[in-house]
């Protein structure tokens, strides 16, 4: 009963926390937004703008309710943000939320499957090079590892494209389908392989290392030995003993690298010109679309903040069983 | 009696980057069924290499050398990894310096006194694990077996993380034990104890033990017979009576005056100056030379041989030789003499 | 051996906080005191409270309670450390259990023996910096050559006399060591020992002495603190305590020192300290002169 209560309070305490981040962010994205140069206008009337005379102006802006002060618009967009409303895209002329859920689905896939590849990918490699530490098949890991983790994830790209899409026409170079076929899975799997690779290769190695530096961390530790002298084989050693202690801090490690995965899907979805979260949010910061860009950073921004909580609480659910070198004669543990 | 064990002419190198470090030179001595030997020596004088090597749990850049290892009569020198999991736990085990490092942290206590049981005993039945778990921990002294058995490393004391140990040692009924330095990690009541149990349950289990130490009180206590090594050699070996009573080495003799005991009443502690050679460079004649008070000439040039003193008892001194001055022994008199 | 009082502990207490609701009370209400020119030796199994002890003498931790008066000064009083700053940090010095942490590893020993100097702005006596730190390191047992290593080149033996070196340098009126033997070998323990009698004989500085060895402690010093659990259970003059143990747990302590002689040693039977004998609550009572054990004072 007690400990149930002190969880409630534990849990309530992270949500107020990422309550009082969310809200921070939304403050900051919403006035750097506005201090940025660029005109908003361009993006709802496209060309016209141009032709517009000065009262044409005055009076577009107010119907876009651009003409108050930052504070009051921060207000008037917060209160609508409450009851759901997050007002519409400039360019799109649509509510914000419909043009993001029409794009989120191809970034989930992306980012997912990227994720899920590279967690599983640098777990299997990271065993592998610590399996052959120093021997042939661990060198040649780390050696491609340190040369493509090197390569810039647009570079890796256009490389990509120029040799699969342009020369060899194996595969397409952009988009999330071919025209008229967006329910056909063949079609989406052909166009994803470019740019999953481009993701996948961009992250793999660096956690690849990780593992492997921390498997072979833990094969340095006495333990391994008494579990090798009382008569267990190497796998059973490095499975169920070295692996076992490495997985928990892999995971919350696993965790902050969510925002670092997406944050490269961004980038490769604009090269690809992937119908994704990554180009829409790159083209509303481009055209002042506000409430766009808002919505979009605000989503983010969870993403992140939760990411990292999550983190941190599987540290510290974890962590005291880790510990090795916690009291263990507990001279005189009193109550205060 | 058998022999269970027997080394010859062993010698182990590591291949650094500073060069080869030779940490055992041609290294012979035999274990009998049931006894005790205790193997003691300064740090890096090759003790522990010795043994890792025995049971071929050196790191990668250790390798035998030379010298040939019989187990029951069976060279076992040549086997591959492959042979040697199924030998380990089975035929030697091995208990090490520091508790708090030799358990898994993430593991429960039972958990792996419970895996070191199953690699001998793949078909056992839950029901008969969980007996024989208990059975290990009540045998090395841990009491409240059933409640403790799945508590954490963490939770336990440094004395009850090397009884722990030795359950986990014990686990596939050994023929041979291989103590590192076991007591040294833990304090002086703790330490008795420990030394004890091991004695204990060596009988019980009519189990051969290796032990490796720095400690003469250590070896006093538990040894039938000791090796004493310095660089990588032995330089004295005999039954505990023949070492304690009648040392021949003018290391052994090192040893034991630079115990506080023996200097009861005296201004200083002896000491055995200078420090022990780093063995990146074999050194020419005798390792010893540089730090031994009785150095003779011939020992700068050649290195001694084992020179016989009784059947048990031989020492790797020129002192030895019947050309060589009488030397009388400042230590090892027994006081009732 | 004059009978001023150098340092004196006097009621301490120090508690780590585990989580808010419990806490390890490492040391319990501890008071001794250390003359000028003795060697006090403090032994206890490790998580006893001894190395606490140190570390608030030293002003590293700052106890939750109990004053410690060194030269007349409560070096706990902030007010009072900051003014006397300068001499409280020169006259105290401290050497570690393990040289390999202790000393940086990316510094000279030249530099790490002159740094203290440095520090304080000292002008060297003999000349420079490094003509100082050649001086200590002589004095140590140390070769010139090793001025331009670094830690790592040295061994354990080495560099714990690089650690007091570094202390010496200061020329300091106390010198705390926290287990500075334990982790070197059996024959290199005793050169060190012997290293710390000749310079305590040389500078008659007072040395606090930690150790979990007896007999290296028997040797050593004048005067012994025993501890358990954070509380000291016995202080005596060296020779009284080993001739006459008064407290259980001391009784223990002894019983399980090693003789090196296998007869003796297997005749040797263990006195075992029962934790329910330990008297949590007991004051130190003065049996003899010197000699105080804990216990219960009688009513009356």
């Amino acid at each position: 009963m007690k400990n149930s209560f002190g969880q409630l309070i534990y849990f309530g305490r992270k949500l107020l926390f990422f309550l009082a981040s969310v809200f921070l962010l939304s403050v900051a994205v919403f006035y750097i937004s506005r201090l940025a140069p660029g005109d908003p206008l361009v993006s709802y009337y496209g060309d016209r703008v141009e032709k517009m005379s000065p009262e044409e102006r005055v009076w577009a802006e107010e119907k876009l309710g651009l003409n108050d002060p930052i504070f009051v618009q921060y207000i008037r967009w917060l209160e609508n943000a409450f009851h759901g409303d997050f007002g519409i895209s400039y360019k799109y002329k649509m509510d914000v939320a419909e043009v993001i859920s029409a794009r989120i689905g191809n970034t989930l896939i992306l980012g997912g499957i990227g994720f899920l590849l590279i967690f599983g990918l640098a777990l299997l490699l990271g065993i592998l090079c610590a399996w052959y530490e120093d021997r042939m098949l661990d060198r040649i890991i780390c050696g491609i590892g340190t040369v493509t983790s090197c390569i810039p994830e647009f570079w890796l790209s256009l490389v990509l494209i120029l040799i699969f899409a342009v020369n060899l026409k194996w595969l397409p170079s952009s988009g999330a389908y071919a025209i008229g076929e967006a329910d056909r899975l063949g079609s989406r799997i052909l166009h994803l392989i470019l740019p999953m690779t481009v993701v996948v290769m961009g992250h793999l190695w660096y956690y690849a290392y990780m593992i492997r530096n921390k498997i072979l961390e833990e094969v340095r530790a006495d333990y391994v030995l008494l579990a090798k002298a009382k008569g267990l084989k190497k796998q059973s050693v490095m499975l169920r003993h070295c692996l076992r202690n490495v997985i928990p801090s892999y995971l919350s490690i696993m965790a902050i690298s969510v925002p670092h995965i997406l944050g490269g899907t961004y980038i490769v979805e604009t090269v690809f010109s992937y119908p994704g979260i990554g180009t829409l949010s790159y083209e509303s910061a481009r055209y002042k679309d506000y409430n766009l860009v808002m919505l979009l950073c605000i989503l983010s921004g969870i993403v992140v903040i939760f990411c990292n909580m999550a983190a941190q609480i599987i540290n510290e659910k974890i962590s005291p069983r880790m510990k090795s070198d916690a009291v263990t004669v507990p001279a005189e543990v009193t109550k205060v | 009696m058998a022999e269970l064990l027997e080394i010859k002419n062993l010698s182990i190198s590591f291949y650094t980057r500073a060069g080869e470090v030779q940490a055992v030179r041609d290294v012979s001595f035999s274990l009998k069924q049931g006894e005790v030997l205790a193997i003691v020596g300064e740090s890096g004088c090759g003790k522990s290499a010795m043994c890792k090597g025995i049971m071929k749990l050196l790191p990668a850049d250790g390798k035998i050398k030379s010298g040939s290892i019989f187990v029951n009569g069976a060279d076992i020198t040549g086997y591959r990894e492959r042979d040697m999991y199924k030998l380990r736990g089975k035929l030697f085990s091995m208990v090490f310096q520091d508790p708090m490092t030799a358990l898994n942290p993430s593991m429960s206590i039972g958990t792996q006194i419970a895996e070191a049981v199953k690699v001998h005993q793949p078909g056992i039945t839950k029901k008969e694990l969980h007996g024989r778990v208990i059975e290990l921990m009540q045998l090395v002294g841990i009491d409240r077996a059933d409640e403790r058995m799945k508590q954490y490393p963490y939770q336990f004391s440094g004395g009850m993380r090397q009884r722990s140990v030795l359950a986990i040692a014990l686990a596939g009924n050994p023929r041979i034990l291989f103590a590192d330095e076991p007591a040294t990690a833990l304090d002086v009541t703790i330490k008795a104890q420990i030394l004890d149990l091991l004695r204990e349950v060596q009988k019980k289990l009519g189990t051969a033990m290796i032990f490796v130490t720095h400690d003469l009180g250590a070896v006093a206590r538990i040894a039938d017979r000791v090796a004493v090594m310095y660089a990588g050699k032995i330089v004295e070996i005999g039954t505990a009576e023949e070492i304690f009573y009648n040392p021949r080495h003018p290391y052994t003799w090192g040893l034991m005056r630079a115990l506080p005991g023996f200097c009861e009443g005296q201004e200083t502690l002896y000491n055995i100056p200078g420090m022990p050679p780093t063995l990146i460079h074999s050194p020419k004649g005798d390792a010893f030379a540089c730090r031994n008070e009785y150095a003779l000439s011939i020992d700068y040039e050649e290195e001694p041989p084992m020179f016989r003193i009784t059947d048990t008892h031989y020492a790797a001194t020129w002192l030895l030789d019947e050309r060589a001055p009488k030397v009388i022994a400042p230590v090892g008199r027994r006081e009732d003499e | 051996m004059s009978k001023e009082i150098l340092l004196d502990v006097q009621h301490l207490s120090h508690i780590f906080p585990l989580t808010k609701k419990t806490a390890l009370k490492a040391v319990d209400d501890v008071s001794f005191e250390i003359r000028r020119g003795e060697i006090f030796g403090l032994v206890g199994e490790s998580g006893c409270g001894k190395s606490t002890i140190a570390r608030c003498i030293m002003n590293i931790y700052k106890p939750q309670s109990g004053r410690i008066i060194y030269k007349g000064i409560d070096v706990c009083d902030a007010k009072e450390f900051a003014k006397n700053k300068r001499m409280l940090q020169t006259t105290r010095q401290m050497i570690f259990q393990d040289s390999d942490s202790s000393l940086n590893q990316r510094m000279k020993v030249c530099d790490i023996i002159a740094e203290p100097m440095k520090i304080q702005h000292m002008t060297p006596r003999r000349g420079s910096l490094r003509a100082e730190a050649e001086f200590q390191m002589y004095y140590v047992g140390l070769d010139a050559e090793y001025l331009d290593k670094y830690p790592g080149e040295l061994s354990g033996g080495q560099r714990q006399r690089v650690a007091i070196a570094r202390a010496l340098a200061m020329e300091p009126e106390l010198l705390v060591a926290d287990e500075p033997i334990a982790s070197l070998d059996v024959s290199i323990q005793a050169q060190i020992v012997n290293l710390f009698k000749h310079l305590q004989k040389e500078h008659g500085f007072s040395f606090l002495f930690i150790a979990h060895d007896l007999a290296m402690v028997a040797f050593l010093c004048d005067r012994v603190g025993v501890m358990y659990r954070g509380k000291l259970v016995e202080i005596a003059p060296t020779k009284e305590l080993f001739a006459d143990p008064r407290h259980p747990y001391t009784k223990a302590l002894l019983s399980a020192i090693p003789i090196p002689d296998p007869r003796k040693e297997r005749a040797r039977k263990l006195i075992e300290f029962r934790d329910e004998d330990f008297l949590c609550d007991g004051e130190l009572i003065q049996e003899a002169p010197e000699h105080f054990v804990l216990g219960r004072r009688k009513k009356g």
